[in-house]
């Protein structure tokens, strides 16, 4: 059935439905702009061929079509964070299918437009932090700049940046009623946005293909290599190879997702603040081979919040000594530090006169109506026509705005007395009327406030507008057009009049001279992270295979007495924690009780032993360490838990329902095994992942060794068959041994066999393996204490002789397994632990003492 | 008083005494004489565990002003620092910064000053202008010196602007009243009013709480009359520095007891430039203030703050001595008696 016939008009009054679509009509209000219709009902042409195409789409094509794009939104893990919202992190993100069109002609005025805006705020910057000519000529008043606290002092004069505060800015357009554009909103802090817009395009590309291919929609790729350019030209010094990071505050910032996404997109190394350090004021990147000077930060970060030493020192995200590394200009920081000081809309009445004052022109944009109350006749106008303005603090862009007219007469007296006390910290708006767009909402087309928010990259050759941005749409109405306080997006396709060529950053012919580094630095952290990646995946991995044969055989059920087999893996859950010790796991009863206590257990996400606490810590690392993962790896590890998650109430569940879940589980763990063991390259990163791995799985391999030692030592049969399954071993053991498996062989098999993936020795060969590449990243000494750690255990390993291990008491020359079990699990956390000393912790060495008393600062005498 | 190396082990001989007494004495002798000090200002922090790295920035150099001659100044830091650096701040106050990059447990920063300090021309209160004229001029500043003024008529972070202040304040702020008689007004009224107290507040208590419990120490008075100022539109500045806790006359005293590093304020006006108020003392400093740096709060001139890595919980402890000397001493600092005290000093 087709959505919309472009052939009829709307209803006359606006309020119409179209004829015989009546649940899918699209009905404008009076007194709105609309972006697709007019106002006596017609499309606009720039909309025609879209409106056509989207007419010849059934309700339920479209359905499918974008039931795939809400897919690629989950799969790509596309979040934006908001603090405090009851469904916790990583809200899914907001996105309508329908795209907002922009046509060439009105993009032409709204280029030129925010260009000119865009070298306006960046001179006003320079000067603010330099000579600070405006307010001396009397161009701004100066309460704007000293009572501002974004005016971070520290940065006047800072060399490093003089004139270069202001790399990327970012505008937020809307129409008026009477369609033209005016900007709500500036962004010159960190602006964000730009990194989701991409991310919209290419889910809407995928979505709406067919029309996109035929609209001559200008590409974004070719603005993010003019970034990336940009960034490079920023650095001081190495020009041709220097080295750009990401800051980003962590995983809890509301656009964490495009931090990430955008050092991946770029190249570019993501880092916190504890990722750098400042030595000698130059800025250093900790990884793992030592420190490496940095070049360029692109921040994300805020500014005050980037140096705990000069700046907030209430802030842990920041790096100790960067404001002096700036002054010094050693390292260029886009945006500079303080560049958030004009993004407040109280600049925005004085924007006229400034750009008249330093460019010499009419200012091409205008802001929406605004008053700040630090002047006397504009505060007059606010207090006496409150009860119609929207009011917000003049210095925090982030607050919350209040709707002065929604207030009861006491309340917006108090908001008057709160104005009169510090009438600078105050500023005031006309209301917003923003103009409409339709959105694809549950199969209705629906109308929705949209704003476009614009990002400009300075470059060589001046400020470049990305063609397209991130639209933003909220419910007719709705004042506050901050993600933060709920509100979707859209794609935004600037139309060209011509077709448009292909550019992509990861795959462009005409690509840079300047290319950033191949290989990107593993910082310590990332390092760390990527460990603990490995060892969940196999922790994980390990507990779905016990689950599973706890299940399978609970499925199977022997008649009559208690599964034997059962009971051994019931014994090591019960040894790994999972159940209590004082069952007696061979009565069938007993069995049934502790089967329920797994499934419930295991589906406990708040229970950190069980399966789907172990999964949730898998993607809280992945999280952390996402940009360094492909899609594909990603992907995957968003869906391991899904299966579980989808059962019903785990009470209910039933040991074969289980069993469903565990295998899909399985499934998508050797899709990530395969992922990481092909397509990873062999850096540090890969290694440290697979270290982590191979350590769980030793450790695994003895838990399950410790499973012989709860049988009676003589009917260890069921514990062998169960430790050779677990082990995915009963194929190698039959092929070679052709009977009922005995300990010897089974210990030689899980022990000592190097050729066995799942043994301990193989583990162990491994792990040194890694001890030895990771060693020349340390100092120069002969063994690091992790190669001497494997290497005993290795030894220990290879000169076993299994006949000589016994279950019982041992006699000359023998070992017992207990023993044998305990030197290898303590040996193995000692490697652990050295290995997170040595190269996550980056403790300091400890120098040979020092005189205790040391002159530093030789007094200079002055004559009195 | 710790055995450990790091700290000044002090002895101070009859002799030294004496000439420091003769000097207290012959200032005290003329009331329009400067007066030099020897000003030993030792920090030290102990921490529970190894702090592997350490970042700091000291605002320890007496700035030189018409007023105040600093003759030398000299830091002692233990252990030694990896990286040090001098430069002057936005406010134009002396900020030193340093790394420590070798583990330790325990960080000891000696300051060692002499200064000479000469009394200020005050003029009369009752002639200065009427403080609205002052607040007008500041607030449309072009000139530089008024934009430097007008840049301490704002809320800062230890500074906010709160109705009940803006209320106390005005009950010293009649139409009309020349701006110091109005200032020494409202310095009187908190030196009456307020109670000073070591054990009310700390560092961190906001200025909320003091107005509430109307107690405080001397960084909290100054801050509540900065406040008062600015939200009267008149610009007022955080002054960090020393004073000599007892009078000249009593110099002998004074070297038993502990002096104290010291905060008070400095009040615009037009032409005659920067008068300071010492609103704990309920004075004009003449020549017992010893002036550090200034700023728009205590934030801006902390005398040392680090950020660390490691160190678990730490203690500060502070010890200060003000001696006078005599006038061409510039001589190597001698060891001086010196008592502990905790950090929050008068």
């Amino acid at each position: 059935m087709p959505m919309l016939d472009t052939t009829r008009r709307m209803g006359r009054d606006g309020q119409g439905v179209l004829p015989g679509f009546t649940h899918i009509g699209y009905g404008t209000s009076r007194g709105t702009y609309d972006e697709m219709v007019d106002e006596t009902g017609a499309v606009r042409p720039h909309w025609q061929s879209f409106a056509d195409a989207l007419s010849q789409l059934s309700e339920s094509e479209m359905r499918a079509r974008w039931d795939r794009g809400q897919r690629l939104i989950r799969d790509n893990g596309v979040t934006y964070n908001v603090y405090g919202d009851p469904e916790g992190m990583d809200r899914p993100w907001q996105l309508d299918p329908l795209p907002l069109l922009v046509s060439s002609k009105e993009w032409a005025f709204l280029e030129a437009a925010l260009k000119q805006r865009a070298t306006l705020m960046s001179l006003i910057l320079a000067d603010l932090y330099g000579p600070q000519r405006l307010l001396t000529e009397g161009l701004l008043p100066p309460a704007l700049v000293f009572g501002n606290p974004g005016f971070l002092r520290p940065l006047h004069g800072a060399q490093g940046q003089a004139g270069k505060q202001l790399q990327f800015y970012a505008a937020d357009v809307a129409r008026s009623p009477d369609g033209t554009w005016w900007v709500v909103g500036d962004r010159t802090e960190a602006p964000s946005g730009a990194g989701y817009a991409l991310e919209n395009r290419i889910i809407v590309s995928r979505v709406l293909p067919d029309f996109y291919r035929t609209a001559n929609v200008q590409r974004l790729a070719g603005w993010f290599l003019k970034a990336r350019d940009a960034l490079i030209g920023l650095a001081p010094r190495n020009p041709d190879n220097p080295r750009v990071v990401v800051l980003t505050p962590g995983p809890y910032n509301e656009t964490y997702f495009e931090h990430a996404y955008l050092a991946r997109y770029m190249g570019l190394t993501l880092v916190e603040g504890e990722d750098l350090t400042v030595r000698e004021n130059r800025v250093y990147l900790k990884t793992m081979e030592g420190l490496k000077p940095v070049e360029v930060i692109l921040r994300r970060t805020d500014g005050s919040y980037c140096d705990p030493l000069d700046l907030r020192d209430d802030s842990t995200l920041g790096v100790p000594g960067l404001v002096g590394a700036v002054q010094a200009g050693t390292v260029a920081v886009a945006n500079g530090l303080g560049s958030g000081l004009i993004e407040t809309p109280a600049f925005m009445p004085f924007l006229p006169g400034l750009c008249r004052h330093l460019l010499g022109e009419e200012l091409r944009l205008p802001g929406i109506a605004s008053w700040w109350c630090g002047q006397d006749k504009e505060r007059a106008y606010v207090l006496a026509n409150l009860h119609r303005l929207a009011v917000r603090p003049a210095f925090t862009v982030q607050a919350p705005i209040t709707d002065a007219s929604r207030l009861s007469s006491a309340e917006r007296a108090q908001l008057a007395a709160r104005i009169e006390a510090a009438p600078y910290l105050w500023v005031a708006q006309e209301a917003v009327h923003l103009s409409s767009a339709p959105a694809w909402v549950e199969g209705r087309l629906e109308t929705r406030a949209v704003t476009l928010r614009c990002h400009a990259v300075m470059t060589r050759d001046g400020p470049e507008i990305m063609p397209g941005g991130l639209c933003r749409t909220t419910a007719p109405g709705t004042l506050s057009l901050s993600m933060q306080h709920g509100g979707g997006s859209k794609d935004a396709w600037v139309l060209s009049d011509a077709p448009v060529s292909h550019v992509s950053l990861l795959r462009s012919r005409n690509a840079p001279a300047k290319t950033v580094r191949g290989s990107r630095d593993l910082p310590s952290r990332v390092a760390d992270n990527t460990f603990w990646l490995g060892r969940y995946l196999e922790r994980c991995e390990d507990t779905t295979r016990v689950l599973r044969a706890a299940m399978s055989r609970a499925v199977e059920g022997s008649a009559g007495g208690g599964d034997p087999e059962l009971a051994v893996v019931l014994d090591l859950f019960a040894m790994l924690g999972h159940l209590p010790h004082d069952l007696d796991r061979r009565e069938p009863a007993a069995q049934d009780e502790a089967v329920r206590l797994l499934i419930t257990g295991n589906m406990d996400v708040a229970n950190f032993v069980g399966l789907r606490g172990v999964i949730q810590n898998l993607q809280r690392v992945a999280t952390v360490v996402r940009d360094r993962l492909s899609l594909d790896t990603w992907r995957s590890i968003n869906r391991l838990g899904e299966g579980l998650a989808a059962l019903r109430k785990p009470a209910a569940v039933s040991p074969d329902e289980m069993l469903g879940a565990l295998n899909e589980t399985i499934m998508i763990l050797s899709a990530l095994s395969g992922l990481c063991s092909e397509n990873m390259t062999r850096g540090p990163g890969w290694r440290f992942m697979d270290v982590g791995r191979r350590l769980e799985r030793g450790l695994h391999a003895l838990d399950l060794l410790s499973a012989l030692l709860s049988s009676p030592p003589d009917d260890v049969g069921p514990a062998l068959d169960v430790v050779l399954d677990l082990s995915d071993s009963v194929m190698t053991y039959r092929a070679r041994y052709l009977a009922a498996p005995q300990v010897v062989p089974v210990l030689d098999l899980l022990l000592v066999d190097e050729t066995n993936p799942r043994s301990l020795g193989f583990q162990l060969a491994r792990l040194m393996d890694h001890a030895d590449a990771l060693a020349p990243y340390l100092a120069d000494r002969m063994f690091t204490p992790e190669q001497r750690i494997v290497m005993g255990l290795l030894t220990g390993a290879r000169t076993l002789d299994p006949a000589l291990v016994t279950l019982a008491e041992p006699k000359g020359g023998e070992v017992r397994l207990i023993d044998l079990v305990g030197t290898m699990r303590s040996g193995l956390w000692d490697f652990s632990e050295t290995l997170t000393r040595q190269y996550f912790v980056h403790a300091a060495e400890v120098s040979e003492p020092i005189s205790p008393f040391v002159e530093l600062l030789a007094a200079k005498d002055r004559t009195s | 008083m710790s055995d450990s190396p790091l700290h000044t082990v002090l002895a101070i001989q009859q002799q030294q005494r004496e000439e420091v007494a003769a000097a207290a004495k012959a200032a005290a002798a003329d009331p329009t004489a400067p007066v030099t000090y020897r000003v030993t200002h030792e920090t030290r922090y102990d921490y529970t565990q190894p702090v592997t790295i350490s970042h700091h920035l000291a605002h320890l150099r007496p700035r030189q002003l018409a007023t105040q001659q600093v003759h030398s100044h000299r830091l002692t830091i233990t252990p030694q620092p990896a990286t040090t650096a001098e430069r002057r701040d936005y406010f134009g106050n002396s900020a030193f910064t340093f790394t420590l990059e070798e583990t330790h447990d325990a960080l000891a920063v000696v300051a060692d000053s002499l200064v000479t300090v000469a009394p200020p021309r005050l003029p009369d209160p009752a002639r200065t202008p009427p403080w609205e004229g002052v607040r007008d001029l500041v607030r449309d500043a072009r000139r530089r010196d008024l934009l430097d003024a007008c840049q301490y008529t704002f809320e800062s972070p230890g500074v906010p602007l709160l109705p009940a202040v803006k209320a106390y304040a005005l009950a010293s702020f009649p139409a009309g009243r020349p701006l110091l008689a109005a200032v020494l007004d409202l310095t009187h009224r908190i030196h009456g009013e307020f109670k000073y107290d070591p054990t009310a507040t700390t560092v961190a208590t906001p200025l909320a709480d003091v107005l509430k419990a109307r107690r405080g120490v001397c960084q909290d008075f100054a801050h509540l009359q900065i406040a008062c100022l600015r939200s009267l539109g008149l610009p007022a500045r955080y002054v960090s520095g020393y004073v000599l806790t007892r009078s000249l006359d009593e110099i002998e005293k004074a070297l038993e007891g502990g002096d104290a590093s010291h905060a008070w304020i400095s009040v615009y006006l037009p032409d005659g430039g920067w008068v300071d108020v010492d609103p704990t003392n309920d004075k004009l400093p003449t020549r017992e203030h010893v002036t550090i740096a200034w700023g728009r709060d205590f934030g801006d001139v902390s005398p040392l703050k680090g950020v660390m890595m490691g160190g678990g919980a730490h203690t500060v402890s502070v010890g200060v001595t003000v001696a006078p000397v005599p006038r061409k001493d510039a001589a190597p600092p001698r060891q001086q008696q010196q008592q502990q005290q905790q950090q929050q000093t008068q």
